[in-house]
């Protein structure tokens, strides 16, 4: 009886001490989140006045209004989007077609193909900044969103294809096998077989590419010189003063610049967690 | 799974390399001859991107347009965007026409690679006329060519907050001794004395005191030349700056390199610090309701016979010499310089600048008034550290000033690294 006790005793305070744990380092984790959200809402005034530290001592909603329409935050989203939703669907799209072929065919030349890509991502992006903007000037399509939308493709198109090749070479050959019998032609087994199956890892890489595209700055700033193109980073960045920031008004803006990834999180989250592993076992 | 010979393999890559490498020697080649637009709006690329200044840039542009003379599309960019990015607009195929920037080394480092219109037919012209001697002198070229069209600038001071100084007793004092004796009774009511700032991403300001330092022991000549590379840093005349900076150092705010620079003002405004170095710019960061309490003094004059210096950064705009628009680029750059354009921004913008041409009219507020007398009574007129150098020699000196503020006695090893650090610059 008393050794069942002290087993249940120790087992609650194990259980507490977890939670007392967890909650503070979750508290910890909010407090730069709840920190911007407070600066959101004060003025400047109050800001200048009492620091970034200080208690709030004013209430606004005016740094959200200065950020939508004097900083063109509104534009700016647009662009964004403009650029992120058919990165995400070109990306993928290209990606699983070669994804399948990669994994599913022996074609020639797959494994330096893949070792390719494999390095063009180990590539730190930062050398090629200069030459993908006199490409693009070259071309004729600087300072337009196509070039964003063309550069975010290509580099994002190698990384995809490397996770979704690891997760489509684990779909079992006997499933296309049985596809081939039924008569099943490739872009079928595409379609109809393989596509279906590999939706988990769709998901969550439509979720991180969403992610990245969107919270891109450098490619944007390499390609893009008018303000009128920018995306909502870029705009966020233009919200800091020469000098003096406003830092009331830049916390709005992240506000607002974090809402679509955010809510994109929230509806794909277990697809997200399932994105960290993928590709991680083979 | 290896289907393939590692030779063949190796060719392969081997083969991807050379492609790469000609496909890029060509668009380095054959951008900078292709054709520059012509026709079409004067593109004026700015970095003035508080939502302030930037509704004063358009407030110009509209009245520019009034004008019917010519059209000019304003591009506002980040401030930090801008500055990495300038080097890449210049050197494009088809860059932007008009750009916000500094003169002096600044704008001569562009002219020197022939980056920059040459502007000598506007000076020429009456509305350049009036300008002063210094500022002419500032947007010449080293190769004689104008390349500059002034249009605002504002000054450094010792900035205090009227009402504070008063409740603790001390005035505004005019020599280095009478400044070492605020900073002393300032301490002894528990007040920081001087605040800093140079934390955070605004290491530069501590350059200010470097810049004043130097330009009270040894004169502005001497500065200039340093910054350009014909002194050294471990000179002994340098030297006598870190000695006098040790006699005041006691007297910073201990916090000084803890935060930024708009940390620092919040301390100076609630109280917490006495004064600080600083330029106007730091009353956009002031509560509208101190604005009229903010005073300023000038930097204690430390040898009288060195002429009186003063810094105070001049900004307005240089053209690109691939501009295809060559007389819209002139006429609005004749309209910048004008009193009227200059009137209009200082009206839209915070107000704390000075305009450049000598009948434009500033915001007339007290601190502004005091401000323009400040300057006119310089002999001698600095730009800032960056400003008068390099935005590649600045690392060097925040570096070197971040590690005297932290251990001042080792001031020798910080000279001689400076110097090592500086001449890898100077002769890039």
């Amino acid at each position: 009886m008393s050794a069942n006790s002290t087993a249940l005793r120790r087992k609650r305070a194990a259980t507490a001490g977890f939670h007392l744990s967890a909650g503070t380092l979750a508290l910890l984790w909010l407090l730069p989140i709840a920190l911007v959200v407070v600066t959101s809402l004060r003025s400047f005034d109050d800001i200048a006045a009492n620091g970034l530290g200080g208690l709030p001592r004013s209430f606004t909603l005016d740094n959200f209004r200065q950020a939508w329409v004097d900083g063109g935050q509104q534009r700016a989203l647009i662009n964004s989007l403009i650029v992120t939703v058919p990165c995400v669907l070109v990306t993928l799209a290209l990606a699983a077609m070669a994804a399948f072929a990669l994994s599913r065919y022996e074609l020639p030349l797959r494994r330096s193909l893949l070792l390719l890509m494999l390095g063009g991502n180990l590539l730190p992006p930062q050398i090629l900044l200069i030459p993908v903007s006199k490409l693009s000037e070259l071309i004729g399509v600087y300072d337009t969103l196509p070039a964003l939308i063309g550069v975010q493709i290509g580099f994002g198109v190698g990384f995809y294809v490397f996770v979704l090749h690891g997760f489509m070479r684990a779909i079992p050959a006997e499933i296309q096998q049985a596809a081939v019998v039924d008569g099943a032609g490739p872009w079928q087994i595409f379609w109809r077989v393989i596509l279906p199956l590999t939706r988990p890892a769709l998901a969550a890489l439509s979720a991180l590419s969403f992610t990245w595209i969107f919270n891109d700055l450098l490619w944007a700033i390499t390609v893009l010189r008018s303000d009128t193109k920018m995306p909502i980073t870029a705009a966020l960045i233009g919200l800091q003063g020469q000098y003096v920031s406003q830092w009331n008004v830049i916390a709005a803006g992240s506000v607002i610049a974090a809402a679509p990834t955010v809510a994109v999180f929230l509806r794909f989250q277990r697809h997200f967690v399932a994105g960290l592993n993928l590709g991680a076992v083979k | 799974m290896t289907h393939f010979q590692p030779g063949r393999r190796r060719f392969l890559a081997g083969l991807g390399a050379t492609g790469t490498a000609a496909l890029l020697s060509g668009c380095v080649t054959s951008s900078s001859t292709s054709k520059t637009s012509s026709g079409g709006a004067v593109t004026l690329q700015s970095n003035l991107s508080a939502p302030q200044a930037k509704a004063a840039m358009q407030d110009v542009v509209a009245a520019y347009a009034g004008k019917k003379t010519g059209t000019v599309s304003l591009n506002t960019v980040a401030a930090e965007t801008f500055r990495t990015q300038l080097p890449t607009y210049l050197t494009s195929a088809n860059p932007p026409d008009v750009y916000t920037w500094y003169p002096g080394s600044v704008a001569d480092a562009y002219a020197k690679k022939d980056l920059l219109l040459d502007l000598g037919d506007l000076w020429d012209g009456p509305e350049l006329k009036g300008y002063s001697k210094a500022l002419r002198t500032l947007c010449t070229a080293t190769s004689g060519k104008k390349v500059f069209v002034p249009a605002t600038s504002y000054w450094w001071g010792m900035f205090y907050r009227k009402s504070h100084f008063e409740k603790w007793g001390v005035r505004p004092p005019t020599t280095w001794d009478g400044f070492l004796g605020v900073c002393d009774k300032l301490k002894s009511k528990g007040v920081a004395p001087v605040g800093l700032g140079a934390g955070g991403n605004t290491a530069w300001v501590a350059s200010a005191w470097f810049d004043y330092l130097d330009i009270r022991i040894n004169g502005a000549v001497y500065h200039r030349e340093l910054l350009a590379g014909k002194r050294r840093f471990d000179d002994p005349q340098v030297r006598k700056v870190f000695d006098r900076w040790r006699e005041v150092l006691p007297y910073f705010d201990p916090n000084g390199v803890a935060g930024a620079f708009q940390d620092a003002t919040t301390a100076l405004l609630n109280g917490r610090s006495g004064m600080m170095l600083i330029g106007t710019f730091f009353a956009d960061a002031a509560p509208k309701d101190v604005l009229d309490d903010i005073d300023f003094f000038r930097f204690p004059v430390i040898d009288p016979k060195v002429p009186l210096a003063e810094e105070a950064p001049t900004d307005g705009y240089f053209a690109s010499a691939r501009t295809g628009r060559r007389d819209g680029v002139l006429d609005l750059l004749r309209y910048l310089a004008t009193a009227e354009a200059q009137e209009t921004y200082i009206k839209g913008s915070s107000g704390t600048v000075l305009p450049c041409h000598p009948d434009a009219q500033d915001s007339g507020t007290a601190l502004v008034r005091k401000g323009r007398a400040h300057i006119e009574e310089a002999v001698e007129i600095t730009q800032f550290f960056n400003r008068d150098s390099s935005d590649a020699l600045q690392p060097t000196a925040d570096n070197a000033l971040a590690k005297f503020l932290a251990k001042p006695k080792e001031i020798d090893g910080i000279l001689r690294d400076w110097q090592r650090d500086a001449e890898k610059i100077w002769t890039a």
